[in-house]
């Protein structure tokens, strides 16, 4: 059988933009699991809630430009829907320093059975927030979508690919280098590191582990939201969209090794790339590759594939 | 049942409570009169009495059913069978400390074994239905504990959760099964299973059905209660304080947390074979999905996993709250979500657990009836805690966002 390489490039880039929306939601999970040791199961709704965030706002900035034409009008729109989209992930904030405030920080040190229940109220909750604000039916922005589909990147090589994936592509890369910069480079990423590793000793020389939560935890939530705006043009914004990712999520950060920024990474991309051959060569593999990737993974390393996070990034 | 007197009442060991009869009897100690309901189960005469009661309402639930149109039987069946699914998760929730988040595995493994075997097997008989259904479900968790026994704390969550979701999927893939449409537990010509050959109408097939139910629940709840009060309960205890002290007596850490997973497992296929024969048709959705593991789990806590049978009513209550909420608002699952948020801050042994004596609940509730003018403390204190988190967050917002001035 010959693969043909055009379809090949089509679904692997595919497979890489999918593993980006991942890492964007599972380095949240991944960073509030590492270092406040709990497992935030409101994680997905957090990124449905940044998914309908991003609609409104979508709506709002694309009303202010008119509809693009020209290299210059492309680059503006694309501009205004980059800016959109953090704006929207930016809303998650101060919900997310809400959050952290009232409901998670009396359960630090509880069992953690207690913050499966509390988050999964939340899970919960958020959904009948998300469901009262806009409804009970989806909402999509394919306005942005076909907007910046409409800049013919893809064709300089041949490819029938849409830009947006392309622009999320790019978008996720830069996070991720700003991810790795930000925690080992800048002073507050060490600051968190050394929390993640020693809360006592950090707590000791001073460190204010309650601020450092607090902004782990917003950190993770605007990731999220993040993930859901950039997510959003190329489907539609749903109740129950919040329950794959974070099962998704599960699955990328026990790959990688639990609370491992790294691990997520490589992990998210495996499963991207990973599952969208799958859908490609066999269809109803979709849902189980995943799973079936993971199990295996633990077979042959049972602790994931790079170890505890903190010393590393 | 919760508790035998030699840790809740007497200090004294179980064996000076006689063991000559295995009947009934009464027995005085300290000159107060216990009921000896078997070899160690002595209770009060209020708790014989709380038990009888509750089993009275237990098997008049039909008749009340048909007394008030808000309460369904359908909807209290089913709150009953997951109840027993979260009886079995408790083991490993009570005693091993393991948090297992894809026991709906098994139950859809009892529930599809039971739609498999009624519509391509024509099997028709209940009771073998109830059999293969756990039988199947019993290798199911073997093979799911062996996998996932390797790990502890979370992740074991997330490998029962991984390998519930593989099961979902694929339930949802294979055309065999009925995909996502899910598969009729149908059998026979009143398209219905049979009890013991009997063909049975509609509206009786819901009842009698419903009494079997109540028969293995409370026969599991016995077997149950003499699991975790027998020496291998008592192992369970220990591996759940400390893995390895556990290891270094002597006991086979490994063999006996499989032992209880695979136990927790039959319940939860027995229970799920039951739902298939009272639903009639099994779903991916409703019985597979990773939201029913975490359902049934919150059910235990819920109930308080601490019990014995607050598994049982947690899962009464969420099924039967969900099925309210559904009638009274459209925002039935941010009341369920409230239910638990109030439930890890106000109660968080769960409402049995509450109910026994010692529980923070009961002692302020104490100290309410002592002097009423302590619930303003309480308001009070809980309106201070709110404002000072509240202005912790915004204090910390700022310093997120313009930087410590």
């Amino acid at each position: 059988m010959v693969v043909d390489v055009a379809n090949f490039a089509t679904h692997t880039l595919n497979g890489i933009q999918y593993g980006f929306i991942l890492f964007l939601i599972a380095s949240g999970l991944t960073i509030i699991l590492g270092i406040l040791d709990v497992l935030n199961l409101a994680h997905g709704e957090l990124y449905a809630v940044g998914a309908y965030v991003a609609f409104s706002v979508y709506g709002y900035a694309t009303g202010l430009v008119a509809a693009p034409e020209g290299v210059v009008g492309l680059a503006v729109f694309l501009v205004v829907a980059l800016l959109a989209a953090a704006v929207a992930a930016a809303v998650l904030i101060p919900l997310g320093v809400l959050l952290e405030a009232l409901f998670l920080r009396p359960l630090y040190g509880r069992d953690e059975v207690y913050q499966l229940v509390l988050t999964f109220g939340l899970l919960l909750i958020l959904k009948d927030v998300n469901k009262f604000i806009w409804g009970p039916l989806p909402v999509r922005a394919g306005d942005v979508y076909s907007g910046i589909n409409a800049i013919p990147a893809a064709e300089f090589v041949g490819l029938n690919f849409p830009t947006f994936k392309l622009v999320i592509i790019a978008v996720g890369a830069l996070v991720v280098v700003g991810l790795f910069y930000f925690f080992n480079r800048t002073k507050m990423g060490r600051i968190i590191r050394a929390t993640a590793i020693d809360r006592e000793m950090a707590t000791a020389i001073g460190v204010s582990t309650d601020r450092t939560f607090t902004l782990v935890f917003a950190m993770g939530a605007f990731f999220a939201g993040f993930a859901g705006a950039m997510a959003l043009p190329q489907s539609q914004a749903n109740l129950e969209m919040g329950a794959n990712p974070l099962v998704l999520s599960f699955v990328v950060i026990v790959i990688g090794g639990l609370g491992s920024l790294r691990g997520a990474f490589v992990g998210a991309m495996l499963v991207g790339v990973l599952s969208r051959w799958a859908v490609w060569q066999y269809p109803p593999a979709e849902i189980a590759a995943p799973f079936a990737i993971m199990a295996l993974i633990l077979l042959v390393k049972p602790n994931g594939l790079f170890g505890t996070w903190g010393e590393t990034a | 049942m919760t508790d035998h007197p030699s840790t809740a009442d007497d200090p004294r060991p179980l064996e000076a409570w006689g063991r000559s009869s295995y009947l009934p009897s009464t027995t005085t100690h300290d000159g107060e009169r216990y009921v000896r309901v078997t070899r160690g189960m002595v209770l009060t005469p209020l708790r014989v009495v709380g038990w009888l009661a509750l089993l009275v309402l237990f098997v008049a639930v039909p008749d009340i059913a048909s007394l008030s149109s808000s309460i369904q039987l359908r909807v209290l069946h089913q709150g009953v069978l997951f109840g027993l699914a979260a009886v079995g998760l408790n083991v490993l929730l009570r005693h091993t400390k393991l948090v297992s988040f894809g026991h709906a595995a098994f139950f859809g493994t009892g529930a599809y074994t039971a739609g498999v075997l009624a519509t391509h097997f024509d099997v028709t008989s209940m009771i073998l239905l109830l059999a293969a259904a756990t039988l199947i479900g019993t290798l199911m968790a073997g093979v799911i504990g062996f996998l996932s026994l390797r790990h502890t704390g979370l992740y074991f969550s997330l490998l029962t959760l991984a390998f519930g979701q593989l099961l979902y999927a694929i339930a949802q893939g294979q055309s065999y099964v009925g995909g996502s449409d899910g598969i009729s537990v149908r059998p026979g010509d009143a398209n219905q299973a049979t009890l013991l050959g009997a063909d049975l109408a509609p509206d009786v097939y819901a009842v009698v059905v419903y009494y079997l139910t109540v028969l293995v629940v409370v026969v599991a709840l016995f077997v149950m209660w003499r699991i975790v009060n027998s020496p291998f309960g008592n192992a369970l205890d220990a591996i759940g304080q400390d893995r390895t002290r556990a290891q270094f007596i002597g006991i086979p850490v490994r063999r006996y947390v499989l032992a209880a997973f695979v136990l927790s497992g039959v319940y939860g296929a027995l229970a799920g074979g039951m739902y298939g024969l009272v639903q009639q048709h099994v779903r991916p959705e409703s019985t597979l999905y990773f939201l029913r593991s975490g359902e049934i789990l919150f059910m235990a806590i819920l109930g308080g996993f601490g019990t014995l049978i607050g598994p049982l009513v947690g899962g009464i209550v969420l099924v039967f709250l969900q099925d309210v909420g559904q009638d009274f608002t459209n925002y039935f699952d941010a009341l369920t979500g409230l239910v638990l948020v109030l439930l890890v801050f106000g109660f968080p042994r769960g409402i049995v657990g509450s109910l026994q004596s010692g529980s923070p609940l009961r002692d302020r509730a104490g100290a309410l009836v002592d002097d009423p003018s302590v619930a303003g403390d309480w308001v009070q204190d809980g309106a201070d805690a709110l404002v000072a988190a509240l202005s912790r967050a915004k204090r910390n917002l700022v310093v997120l966002v313009f930087g410590v001035r």
